[in-house]
């Protein structure tokens, strides 16, 4: 085989090399002949650091990402998602609510019998 | 040209033939966790979207502004796909993991933003020459692992990304997908099978010529 075949066989299975994806024969195969070209050394250097690089490519979204996907979806539903909530925990503190609602109608129970009409006050 | 659904995937030829591979492939079993959370999500339970975008923003964000190489470009693109996955969650079978099928969306909302883009502009050159990866240095932002590290290593870091998104800007749209799902994305090739509908070994011999594309591309350019 001429050394440019060989070359261009070597490079075309650096993927698969990098990866760990050859054959054990092949892959001695390829180690042999890297063990002798320097060519094919460098360029699967190269390779290697091109694909490495590659991995560092991250950014973040931004900060108020999630916020304009909500307020995306609000406008187009017209409002129907992610409008403006009644605050607490974000939901509305039905819990809470019916605490307050019992409270206040003892509060008017107890208040309504001490100013009652009939002037009847319960016993003391 | 082929008819693209709106996941995007090409029409008969390519359907039938993603279908034969997922005939073969191990079926994705979704854990009782995703299934809840799955059910929340038809039901549009606001919290249990708010959950999935913080879970899968940088994911997305990062995949479209590789592939479309401009910031403004991909948040617009990363909020819509989120507003489809939002809109068609119904769609989603639970044949493959939530997280492909949401890169899918990804994906094809940048390749038609892409192709919109290289119509729209008369001179098609910002994608092509990179020049928004200019502008991504510009923003004297480094990459996420140079955060906390010196001014000269920041600069070097931004230098990088800026010659490497131009190199990138430089491979055809299906190379450089190839190359950030696998290689910036760290996808498997399960994964990648999923997103792109392409066989395993067409997936490999592919990613293989745009990472040598890629190598060619960079030669010189980089310490």
């Amino acid at each position: 085989m001429k050394a440019a075949d060989v070359h261009q066989r070597t490079s075309e299975a650096f993927s698969a090399y990098v990866e760990g994806d050859l054959p054990p024969e092949e892959r001695a195969r390829m180690d042999e002949h890297l063990a002798s070209c320097t060519q094919c050394r460098v360029s699967l250097e190269r390779f290697r650091r091109t694909v490495g690089r590659l991995g560092a490519l991250k950014r973040r979204a931004p900060g108020d990402f999630l916020a304009g996907v909500q307020a995306q979806i609000n406008r187009r539903s017209r409002g129907r998602f992610f409008g403006k909530r009644h605050m607490l925990f974000g939901r509305i503190p039905f819990e809470w609510l019916s605490l307050a609602m019992i409270i206040a109608m003892l509060v008017y129970y107890i208040v309504v019998l001490q100013t009652s009409p009939t002037g009847v006050v319960p016993a003391k | 040209m082929p008819r693209t659904t709106q996941a995007g995937l090409s029409a008969a030829p390519e359907r039938k033939l993603l279908a034969r591979r997922r005939q073969r492939r191990p079926e994705y079993h979704m854990s009782l966790g995703e299934r809840l959370l799955l059910g929340r999500l038809v039901r549009r339970d606001e919290d249990a979207f708010n959950e999935i975008v913080r879970a899968y923003s940088d994911r997305v964000y990062n995949l479209v502004l590789r592939l479309v190489g401009s910031h403004a470009e991909a948040e617009d693109i990363a909020q819509e796909v989120f507003v489809t996955v939002f809109k068609s969650i119904e769609t989603y079978r639970g044949e493959a993991k939530l997280s492909t099928w949401i890169l899918r969306i990804a994906a094809n909302h940048s390749k038609n933003r892409i192709k919109y883009l290289s119509r729209r502009r008369t001179t098609g050159q910002e994608l092509r020459d990179g020049s928004d990866a200019t502008e991504m240095a510009d923003e004297g932002k480094a990459p996420a692992q140079a955060h906390f590290a010196s001014p000269e290593v920041m600069f070097e870091a931004a230098e990088t990304e800026r010659i490497m998104q131009k190199a990138i800007a430089q491979l055809d749209e299906e190379q450089r997908l190839l190359v950030v799902l696998r290689d910036v994305e760290e996808l498997s090739y399960d994964e990648i099978v999923e997103i792109t509908g392409l066989p395993e070994g067409t997936v490999k011999s592919r990613l293989h010529r745009s990472r040598m594309a890629l190598k060619d591309l960079l030669e010189g350019k980089l310490k």
